[in-house]
């Protein structure tokens, strides 16, 4: 399973979910999703996600028993 | 988006469906009589009191139900211009697919109706085959098929459009 700080960085960015969907193309459910670990996102997402918090994406999502970069 | 048109879709499809059985027990207890020959052509149905009764409520709430139900799609799309409904559309109105994540729920409930299908046609299909049943539980059986469909697809979106933001 896919472990993830996208609800840290994001209240870090104070950004709600619904912003945070805007500013990568998904709804605020998707972004609902990914926090809960109930959705692995493509690539593509991981990467813009990644970009809007100015991370590599190995540090912002990792496989579960895998400590972050 | 609990209230989005294409979430609740599928209970609207459930309404339809009851209403659509309540006009088939009307309609199977109606007694027929076709008359075809050369001089003559003409198909009259009479139905019993109780029977026509019930088919006349039936349409009436049908009726009341479908105006309901266009004025929705019509709100709908006006609330959200990039995503019109038709009632003509042949990709289901429930599927949600404006982006990976509703396309993720959707695939899932979709996966949930497709095993519920699995087990149930072979499972119905029996049951036709082994009891000698009438017309009516014919077209009930086919109606508790949709039933269940439009149940299980709306549960599983449910359980996922429901949680809210944190």
């Amino acid at each position: 399973m896919l472990q993830n700080r996208v609800k840290e960085l994001r209240a870090r960015y104070g950004f709600s979910q619904g912003e945070l969907g805007e500013r990568v193309g998904v709804t605020r459910q998707t972004i609902a999703f990914i926090e809960k670990g109930e959705f692995s996102p493509s690539v593509t997402l991981a990467l813009k996600l990644a970009r809007e918090f100015e991370v590599k994406v190995d540090e912002l999502f990792w496989l579960e028993g895998e400590k972050p970069s | 988006m609990k209230k989005d048109f294409r979430v609740q879709y599928p209970l609207w499809q459930m309404a339809f469906i009851i209403l659509f059985g309540f006009i088939a027990i009307s309609i199977t207890g109606a007694s027929s009589e076709m008359i075809h020959n050369d001089i003559e052509f003409s198909y009259s149905l009479e139905f019993p009191a109780l029977e026509s009764i019930l088919l006349f409520i039936t349409l009436a709430m049908t009726f009341i139900l479908l105006i309901i139900f266009i004025m929705k799609i019509t709100n709908h799309n006006k609330r959200h211009p990039q995503q019109k409904l038709s009632f003509w559309q042949i990709k289901p109105i429930e599927y949600l697919e404006e982006d990976e994540g509703m396309i993720y729920i959707t695939r899932r409930a979709a996966q949930k109706v497709y095993t519920f299908f699995v087990w149930a046609l072979p499972f119905v299909a029996m049951i036709y085959l082994l009891f000698n049943l009438s017309r009516l539980w014919i077209v009930i059986g086919i109606l508790f098929l949709a039933f269940m469909q439009y149940l299980i697809f709306y549960i599983e979106v449910r359980k996922y459009v429901s949680k809210d933001e944190n």
